[in-house]
């Protein structure tokens, strides 16, 4: 009994290169769908994510899933016809396995009608002693291409990020007024029959934030509760898009009980500050929008006895010392307004109303950078705490002109005070030319001539 | 005439010539090959390489009517292909025409390049046109007809070199490279002992018959059109004007003034089909026309002064081409 032939011997290397080319073509699909199905099933994922959290309505989310499948077969379909063979290509892989020297690419692609019969005849015998040497399936199997597992990775990626990022943005992105959330939240819960309950409650809640007759205190415990009962539920849910749902409930409330109990701590430092204290933290909730006392006008003057007050206390506690230390520089402002009289002084009436801008001005400092438990209550009266005139460590509060001593000079002084030497008049000696940004007096009769001095290079000339 | 036949005579005359002529296999091939192929070849290479020695074998183991012309300066196109002389006849006289030596089966125009471009231009318009015109009178050449012209590259003085549009109706140019050692060694005992060796003649009789049976197979020979295509692309990859996906731009723009006319293509893919005979197939393969793609194009691409500067070869710019241009 004659034994069958092998497949490849039966055919010519025609139905060969044929049959090379199908299989490549059915590789190239597979490779193409291979690459696209790890985004469309991330896709298709997303998309059932949010119709799950109920973000998009089914509508949507078929329209959504349609669209992918469609977008995900035409770049399937556009990858694969530039990797379809084409019997060229077929046909010389088989000479390149075979060894053929371009014999089937010559016969696959060759215009039987314009060549010579008899060259094509022997041509395809001599082909057919080489058909034996190729199996497409042995020489040419599938391998999944690397591009499909950077698909997948990128896709699994992708897919991760956005559950991990999808409530961050939410949270982060969605701003409306909390009790509108909870009743959104709500009315997705209460198409949970298991959650309806919940539903009610977070209705209920909902109303009684935005009441304003219910008090701060209770607000925050309402929320609370609601928290402990949420978190309950959660605990009892096996169903994971319930689960999910009451997650979100969970975070609102706890954004909620942020909020409330920021304004609560807000209110308290109001209390303890007596009004000056305003935080500069951005209120929202029950907190939000409440006047700072101390910017009322009428509240301004108690403020300003208190803080009268601290400052007396301060002086009496800094001591003898202090006062005999400033003594020095106090007179001898003195005698500097005394000597310089200043033809555009204010008067006392400005000098008052600039003490109350200045008082006023470091009520609203302490106000927003600090409590009234860091004003120090024993030590000497911080500046702002002086009059405008008044001397205190750091020079003198107010003061509009300065006279400063040069360098040359205080090294002067420091020599004279060395040999003891001193003045007439028992101060130090003075610096000889004064820098002082002082106005001039008033030209007199007896004010000295400016002088000018004459440039050396115009004197020979005058002269 | 059936391939077989064509292969084996092939061989023979190749294994006969190759009793004179030691080395340069390729070119006795190539020079076989334009034969076939009714091309002509210029043979380029120093003196005392063979050249002559080369035509005058070939010309005997073909059989055919051998004539050779020594290009000189003084040399006139009618001493090339002939002229009118007054003869006696039947008690009268009367104008008869004289041929030249270019009335030959295989015609070697020895030193091509020493002769006036007046004289060069009446040789190669009887390779063009396979005839000559001599006052008035048109006299076709013998068939087949090939000339095989030499010229020397080192003595260029007193020389006129080639016309482009002279050189391009060469089928090839070959290269005559000095022997290697082994070589030198065959010729000298060939050349210098008391036997000498002779060829002896392979076609039949009926030489001319059998030539052009041969010359009509190897027209018939297969080529599959992406390799007509991929000879295509490599004579457009030498056009430097040519600046729409050419894949080697920049040393062809670079090094070349005018790519290969379409002649050059002619000569690649018949010379591509005498290399697959002559190798015993009916069909021709990318490796065929890579042989013959250098022979066939060197003297059709023009270098520009850049390359000659550099000494740049066309055969450098050709490998750069065929590195370049990928198969179809």
């Amino acid at each position: 009994m004659q034994a069958p032939l092998d497949q490849n011997t039966q055919q010519g290397p025609e139905q060969l290169v044929g049959r090379l080319r199908a299989q490549l073509r059915r590789q190239a699909l597979w490779d193409s769908l291979l690459l696209f199905a790890p985004p469309l099933l991330a896709a298709f994922y997303i998309a059932g994510y949010l119709y799950r959290v109920a973000w998009i309505g089914p509508l949507t989310f078929f329209l959504l899933a349609a669209i992918c499948a469609a977008a995900g077969l035409l770049a399937a379909a556009l990858r694969y016809r530039p990797l379809a063979p084409s019997a060229a290509k077929a046909a010389r892989l088989v000479d390149e396995r075979a060894g053929a020297a371009d014999r089937f690419l010559t016969l696959a692609t060759l215009e039987a009608a314009r060549s010579s019969a008899p060259l094509i005849t022997r041509l395809r015998l001599e082909a057919g002693e080489f058909v034996k040497r190729v199996d497409p399936r042995r020489d040419f199997p599938y391998r999944i291409k690397k591009s499909f597992y950077t698909s997948l990775t990128g896709s699994f990626l992708g897919a991760l990020l956005f559950y991990l990022l999808l409530p961050v943005a939410d949270s982060a992105f969605y701003s409306a007024p909390a009790p509108q959330r909870l009743r959104e939240l709500a009315g997705k819960l209460a198409g949970r029959p298991r959650l309806s309950e919940i539903a009610r409650d977070l209705q209920a809640l909902a109303v009684e934030l935005e009441d304003p007759r219910v008090a701060r205190e209770e607000k925050q415990n309402l929320v609370e509760e609601m928290q402990k009962k949420v978190a309950e539920q959660q605990k009892k849910e096996e169903q994971k898009e319930d689960r999910d749902l009451l997650g979100q409930a969970a975070s609102t409330l706890k954004s909620l009980e942020r909020q409330s109990g920021a304004g609560q701590e807000q209110q308290e430092n109001q209390a303890k500050g007596g009004g000056g204290i305003q935080s500069s933290l951005p209120q929202q909730g029950q907190g939000e929008g409440k006047p700072s006392p101390g910017g009322s006008g009428d509240q301004q003057g108690d403020l300003s006895a208190q803080l009268k007050k601290e400052m007396q206390q301060g002086k009496t506690a800094q001591g003898d010392s202090k006062e005999q230390g400033n003594e020095k520089n106090q007179q001898r402002q003195g005698e500097g307004k005394g000597n310089q009289p200043d033809p555009n002084k204010p008067g006392a009436e400005k000098e008052k109303s600039f003490a109350g801008k200045s008082q006023g001005g470091a009520d609203d400092r302490g106000g927003r950078g600090k409590t009234p438990e860091e004003i120090p209550q024993g030590g000497p009266p911080a500046e702002r705490f002086y009059r405008a005139g008044e001397q205190g460590r750091e020079g003198i509060k107010g003061a509009r002109y300065v006279t400063v001593q040069l360098p040359e000079d205080a090294a002067a002084n420091a020599q004279s005070d060395k040999s003891g030497m001193k003045n007439a008049k028992g101060s130090q000696v003075g610096s000889k030319v004064s820098a002082s940004n002082v106005p001039l007096p008033a030209h007199g009769p007896d004010a000295p001539a400016e002088k000018q001095p004459m440039p050396l290079e115009y004197r020979g000339i005058i002269r | 005439m059936e391939p077989e036949k064509f292969q084996d005579l092939f061989r023979r005359l190749e294994t006969e010539v190759g009793k004179v002529i030691v080395g340069h296999d390729d070119v006795i091939r190539k020079v076989l090959i334009a034969f076939f192929a009714g091309g002509h070849v210029l043979l380029e290479g120093v003196p005392g390489l063979g050249k002559t020695l080369l035509v005058k074998s070939l010309s005997r183991v073909l059989g055919m009517s051998f004539k050779r012309i020594q290009f000189t300066p003084d040399l006139m196109p009618s001493d090339i292909v002939g002229t009118q002389v007054l003869a006696e006849s039947g008690g009268g006289r009367e104008f008869q025409f004289k041929q030249g030596p270019i009335f030959a089966h295989v015609v070697l125009a020895d030193e091509i390049n020493r002769a006036t471009p007046k004289t060069q231009s009446a040789v190669l318009e009887a390779m063009e046109e396979k005839q000559v015109t001599v006052f008035g009178e048109s006299y076709a050449l013998e068939s087949p007809f090939m000339v095989l012209a030499t010229q020397n590259p080192i003595e260029l003085e007193g020389t006129y070199p080639l016309p482009e549009a002279q050189l391009d109706r060469f089928f090839f140019k070959l290269l005559v490279a000095p022997p290697s050692p082994p070589e030198l060694h065959e010729i000298l005992k060939r050349t210098t002992g008391a036997v000498s060796s002779e060829v002896s003649k392979v076609l039949s009789d009926d030489g001319g018959r059998q030539i052009g049976e041969m010359q009509q197979l190897l027209r018939q020979v297969l080529i599959a059109p992406p390799i007509e295509d991929y000879v295509v692309r490599l004579i457009h990859a030498t056009q430097p004007d040519a600046n729409n996906g050419n894949p080697v731009e920049s040393p062809v723009k670079q090094y070349l003034r005018f790519g290969s006319s379409p002649r050059g293509a002619q000569s690649i893919i018949l010379g591509a089909k005498g290399n697959a005979l002559a190798d015993g197939r009916v069909h021709v393969s990318y490796e065929d026309v890579e042989k013959v793609l250098y022979a066939a194009l060197r003297h059709r691409i023009i270098l520009n002064f850049q390359a000659e500067a550099e000494s740049v070869t066309a055969d450098q710019i050709l490998a750069e081409v065929v590195k370049r241009v990928a198969r179809g």
